[in-house]
């Protein structure tokens, strides 16, 4: 196995803290300006699971300061379920029994036509695992043909190296999502069973890559329910603040996926309840009050109608994960995961503005690639 | 009546409060709260333009409000490129000569990079622009700024959205001093009080968005930086008495002794 990066540090120590923080290590960490691990440990203890009410208040203090009372929106558009990976929990793992399909480009300007008729500006494409038949030249295009349509493109999609990245953000890519999806190395391997996806150092020093190649902003996540999630908000937080060191231009946002019923019937080993989902989102708003925090379509219109603008600042919304999905123009195929909150934009909105959040489609311009 | 009129570039100004239009729950709210501060200049993001969605744009109803001056920002710029390729657009877009020049790179504390500052108010200046840019509290910054055409200097009284006041509030004092052009509080003010303190120290106005928009009464609030002030200016204007680190006697102690 190769190295983990030299800017990459343990957070065995702090986790250990976690288990014994007792309720005035958390009055502690409530109090303090400047969170560190020691702070986010004992926001993510058990002690502090008693106190979610006053995580609460704490979340929305600061989520108001910095962000005011808006809530960004984007929307993922799949271009392809064609997949090399063998990630053991998704549904587009090469092992997976389903039609393949990728978008060609007039599939796609279809597909961009119905999101922009929605309103959506900031789109977010994503493929599986590098494939011949969505390969990074087919990522490439698609970019450069979406940055044609709106202000901010982003992708999710395989690890790369910097040269690629540097091309793709010539593009026209504003943004980058990438999941460690576990921080524990042995959940990792054993999650990851063939392809260059079980190089774990490698993918750790994929942000890094990016972020030296210029990306203006960079999203991080653990994928909830693969492994203790209070280890993998510790060393999501260390990885988060070791980068914000060395490319410190660079935007950083924290997603929290969590894991639900998809195509293969992979049980979550270490499921996340709404509760603990909830300290989660709290715990890493207080200690990192500055960085957008994302939810998806994965959660309940109720959780997320609950948690806008408490501690989450980004949502998608009416997603689809299937590809070809806003038109329905194409066969049905599984998504990558069940969406739950399968409100339209409008009713979504409306539900916002309900709880006195204005929806922002547009924070960006395409003036700043 | 005499008038206390200032002037940016060659427009001429009542009002010395200066409102941003971010963090509010809605655009109808925002807009009852810049009228209701009486502002006459009010700042947007580039990025907040949105013509295809009137529901959620900026500028659009802004500028119907009347006597209303847009100044466009230039935030989410890392750099001075950014930075003059968005005035441009927004000059474009909204056609207002005056440009508030924001540079702050690093996403996590919003403190603005002089350098890339400096670059591009030589760059806009000589593009016509009216540069207002908004800058740490250096006073040797602020004369660089002043020497290559900014029509205002907007030094921070603290990092932006903190609400801490004026804590650079002796380093104000400097710029102040020695400043020929207006010398604009941007960032840290939380409550009108502080917003009269700057005044009272010889600023030529304060701009506040945060305070306003995350307060329960958005426009009550408005209304009450725009009371504090006029009591600054009114109070600048009438001259403090001095600090003194001792009691002094109203009647003289000497009075006794032949002149």
């Amino acid at each position: 196995m190769n190295p983990a990066p030299s800017y990459w540090a343990e957070s065995a120590p702090w986790r250990a803290f976690a288990d014994r923080a007792s309720d005035r290590d958390v009055t502690a960490a409530l109090a303090h300006s400047e969170s560190g691990p020691k702070e986010l440990a004992a926001l993510l203890s058990p002690a502090a699971g008693r106190r979610l009410e006053d995580l609460a208040r704490k979340a929305l203090a600061l989520t108001r300061r910095h962000f005011g009372r808006t809530l960004s929106l984007y929307v993922p558009l799949y271009l392809s379920n064609h997949c090399s990976g063998g990630c053991a929990y998704c549904g587009f793992a090469a092992d997976r029994q389903q039609p393949r399909m990728r978008l060609d480009s007039a599939r796609m300007e279809a597909e961009m036509e119905a999101l922009r008729a929605m309103g959506f500006d900031d789109i977010l494409l994503l493929t599986g695992e590098n494939a011949p038949e969505a390969d990074f030249a087919y990522l490439r295009d698609s970019v450069a043909l979406a940055a044609r349509r709106c202000h901010r493109v982003a992708i999710e999609t395989f690890a790369m190296t910097r040269e690629q990245y540097a091309d793709i953000f010539a593009a026209g890519c504003a943004g980058v999502t990438l999941y460690q999806e576990t921080y524990d190395p042995d959940t990792y391997r054993h999650m990851h069973r063939w392809g260059a996806k079980t190089d774990f150092a490698g993918r750790l020093d994929a942000p890094a890559r990016a972020l030296a190649a210029e990306a203006r902003s960079f999203g991080l996540g653990a994928l909830l329910g693969l492994a203790d999630p209070v280890g993998e908000m510790l060393s999501l937080f260390l990885h988060l603040t070791a980068l914000r060191k060395m490319f410190w231009k660079a935007e950083y946002s924290v997603s929290f996926p969590r894991l639900r019923r998809q195509a293969g019937e992979f049980r979550a080993p270490h499921p996340v309840d709404d509760r603990r989902l909830a300290q989660l989102i709290f715990a890493m708003r207080i200690c990192l009050p500055t960085v957008p925090l994302v939810l998806s379509t994965r959660e309940s219109a109720a959780f997320r109608d609950g948690i806008a603008g408490i501690g989450i600042t980004r949502m998608s919304v009416a997603s689809r994960t299937t590809v070809g999905g806003y038109r329905r123009c194409e066969p049905d195929t599984d998504g990558q995961f069940s969406v739950c909150d399968t409100r339209d934009p409008v009713a979504f909105c409306d539900a916002l503005r309900r709880q006195g959040l204005q929806p922002v489609f547009k924070n960006w311009d395409a003036a700043l690639r | 009546m005499k008038t206390d009129n200032w002037t940016l570039g060659n427009r001429s100004f009542s009002s010395r409060l200066l409102v941003g239009t971010g963090k509010f729950s809605d655009n109808a709210t925002m807009l009852r709260a810049v009228e209701a501060s009486g502002a006459e200049l009010a700042t947007v993001a580039l990025r907040r333009f949105n013509r295809e969605r009137p529901d959620e744009d900026l500028a659009g109803p802004l500028s119907r409000l009347p006597g209303l001056v847009l100044m466009p920002n230039t935030s989410g710029a890392r750099d001075a490129d950014d930075a003059v390729r968005l005035a441009m657009l927004a000059r474009e877009l909204c056609g207002s000569p005056f440009i508030k020049l924001e540079i702050h790179p690093n996403p996590h504390h919003l403190m603005p990079d002089p350098i890339e500052t400096y670059e591009a108010a030589r760059v806009l200046v000589k593009e016509g622009f009216h540069v207002m840019p908004y800058m740490g509290a250096d006073p040797a910054l602020a004369k660089r700024l002043e020497d290559v055409g900014c029509v205002s200097v907007m030094p921070l009284g603290a990092a932006i959205g903190s609400g801490q006041g004026l804590r650079t509030r002796e380093l104000l004092k400097l710029i102040v001093r020695d400043s020929g052009v207006p010398v604009i509080v941007d960032a840290g003010i939380r409550a009108p009080s502080e917003a009269a303190a700057a005044l009272e120290m010889g600023c030529a106005a304060v701009l506040v968005n945060s305070a306003i928009a995350a307060a329960d009464d958005p426009v009550v609030m408005a209304e009450s930086f725009a009371k504090a002030v006029v009591a600054g200016r009114a109070a600048w204007q009438a001259g403090l008495m001095p600090v003194s680190d001792s009691a002094s006697p109203t009647s003289p102690l000497t009075a006794f002794l032949p002149a």
